[in-house]
């Protein structure tokens, strides 16, 4: 065991030293930042303007609505808010995705590529230990990423008062769940080919092309039930069972992938 | 117990598509490397030095045949314990200082860590590295990823060596000093297998070599036994005219000098040739020697070069 967390702190350190990487990251999380903003600017015009027209006219608006349109009123901010929301987790979600498939594409076949693993496997490393550490690493960097993203998002919503549909607590593990299965395809994928083609089957493989009727949901990866930002926009509650079962399938699917990529790694020649 | 032994091994690198051999870099080496030897491994380039010393690591797998290192299969990796390898390019992760790199490196070999920093020190102070330690290894030269790699191929004091091309990068100086330290390892009694194009460095610290041509083993033993010919070089004085004559006549190199006469019989057969005819008139050679060649000629030779006069 200490072997493996002493290949997935050299991991860690490895991608620290990444620039490509650490620039990912910061753009992924910048662009979230500001496509939010815009969305959190956008509504709070509309709020001001809403304030500015019931001054003017010096007859509360509210006095005139009826109690329908209240509601109507109350729900389409309520959906205003969700959509900043939506759109934050959509923008931070995608951003995750690319880093990820980064990441674990890259982890053993960069290696393999410089050489550097001749090094680490001559010592007495198996194989299997060198796999679960470079994945570990991997997983390490992607919970650092989606604790800032949660962190942001709580930042955000507090500076913009917007109120956290309820389905936000549970959005950045899902997210993080999703990305350490893309990231398992994408590291499995390329130890038969090049990483980048690897990365591109990994995205498209899983991306709610197949539904639950098809056979192939059960064989191959969804990350569609990961996806929630249909229900974020649509206010939708998750309930905790459901978290757990899309856990134990992300969990199940991460087992399968690890295992297959260390059938495939354990015959590789890394010459 | 042998330190490496190797039983027919084959590799044959296949086409992805076709499953064709491409090509056949080794083929059906048997090689034997006893305990506290130093055993130098020759070849021209693309002979399959470096894809042996892949299989001795299992970084590669052998098309058939085995390998086993201390009686270990090579694909077990407890048996690296034991084991320090040198790559002929060091590829380090640049990411380390060179202290840090080698820190990693002795985490994994499990040095223990009261030790650790200790056995660091030395290395670093005996490759002449205590001053670039603190340096990213982005920032070495080549020739200090060099001495870099050996410290970290030492970390754990092996007792067997596998080193491929250890000076390609080395100024003379530090050839010296690589030699020394080898010479030092072999005093105490460790297993060194070493590939190397310099051969005057082999003849230097090398009990046994091997040469390999085109993935064959060519010839192994030690360097006298390598280095004794099979010609030998007669001299002789006072020889009768008729005698002058005969020598002359046979197919042996005959070469006079202010009354003395030399001959040189390439093979057993020829000097068996040349006794008897000595005998006949009732002369005896002044003296005899078996001529030896430097490694140089012996690897030349190996691979069907010309050797060099």
């Amino acid at each position: 065991m200490k072997l493996i967390f002493l290949i997935a702190g050299d991991s860690v350190r490895a991608l620290l030293h990444h620039r490509l990487l650490i620039a990912l990251m910061l753009v992924s999380l910048v662009m979230t930042i500001f496509f939010s903003m815009i969305m959190g600017r956008t509504r709070a015009n509309i709020s001001n303007q809403f304030a500015a027209t019931e001054m003017e006219t010096n007859s509360p608006v509210f006095q005139k609505m009826s109690a329908d349109d209240r509601k109507k009123l109350d729900e389409a901010m309520e959906q205003g808010a969700s959509m900043v929301q939506g759109f934050f987790y959509a923008a931070s979600s995608f951003g995750g995705s690319l880093v990820a498939l980064f990441i674990f594409s890259t982890a053993v076949s960069s290696e393999i590529r410089r050489g550097t693993i001749r090094l680490t496997l001559s010592k007495p490393v198996s194989r299997l230990q060198y796999l679960l550490g470079k994945y570990l690493g991997g997983v390490a960097v992607m919970a650092a990423y989606a604790v800032i993203a949660s962190l942001a998002i709580l930042l955000f919503s507090a500076s913009s008062h917007v109120e956290l549909s309820p389905i936000m607590k549970y959005a950045p593990w899902l997210m993080f769940c999703r990305q350490l299965m893309l990231g398992s395809l994408a590291m499995l994928l390329s130890l038969f080919m090049h990483p980048t083609i690897g990365c591109v089957i990994a995205f498209v493989a899983g991306n709610g092309l197949y539904s639950t009727s098809n056979p192939l949901y059960y064989l191959l990866p969804s990350y569609a039930p990961f996806n929630v930002f249909t229900q974020i926009l649509q206010g939708s509650v998750l309930k905790g069972n459901d978290v757990v079962l899309l856990t134990l399938y992300a969990f199940d699917f991460i087992i399968c992938m690890l295992l297959l990529a260390w059938w495939r790694f354990r015959t590789k020649e890394v010459c | 117990m042998a330190a490496i032994y190797t039983e027919n091994l084959t590799k044959s690198f296949v086409r992805f598509f076709g499953g064709q051999p491409e090509t056949n870099a080794l083929k059906g080496l048997n090689l034997e490397v006893k305990e506290g030897e130093t055993f130098g491994f020759l070849g021209p380039n693309g002979a399959g030095k470096t894809t042996t010393i892949l299989l001795l690591l299992g970084l590669i797998r052998p098309s058939s045949g085995t390998a086993r290192l201390f009686d270990q299969p090579v694909g077990d990796c407890r048996v690296h314990r034991r084991l320090g390898y040198l790559p002929e390019s060091v590829n380090l992760h640049d990411y380390y200082t060179g202290r840090g790199l080698l820190e990693f490196y002795a985490a994994l070999l499990g040095v223990p860590s009261q030790t650790r920093q200790a056995r660091i020190d030395e290395l670093l102070c005996l490759l002449r590295l205590e001053a670039a330690a603190a340096k990213s290894v982005s920032k070495y030269s080549k020739g200090m990823l060099q001495r870099l790699g050996f410290a970290q191929a030492l970390l754990h004091d092996p007792d067997l060596l596998i080193l491929d091309e250890p000076t390609a990068s080395l100024d003379p100086v530090g050839r010296k000093e690589f030699r020394d330290i080898l010479l030092e390892l072999k005093r105490r009694g460790k297993t060194i297998f070493i590939s190397s194009h310099i051969l005057s460095e082999l003849e230097s610290v090398c009990d046994r070599v091997a040469i390999l041509e085109q993935g064959e083993l060519k010839r192994v033993g030690s360097l006298q036994e390598l280095s004794t010919g099979k010609s030998t070089r007669l001299v002789l004085r006072q020889v009768p005219g008729a005698v002058l004559e005969a020598l002359s006549r046979s197919p042996a190199e005959v070469t006079m000098l202010n009354g003395q006469v030399t001959v040189k019989c390439v093979d057993l057969a020829m000097r068996d040739m040349i006794d008897e005819l000595l005998r006949q008139h009732g002369l005896q050679p002044e003296a005899s020697a078996v001529e030896t060649q430097s490694l140089e000629n012996i690897f030349l030779a190996s691979i069907g070069k010309p050797p060099k006069l």
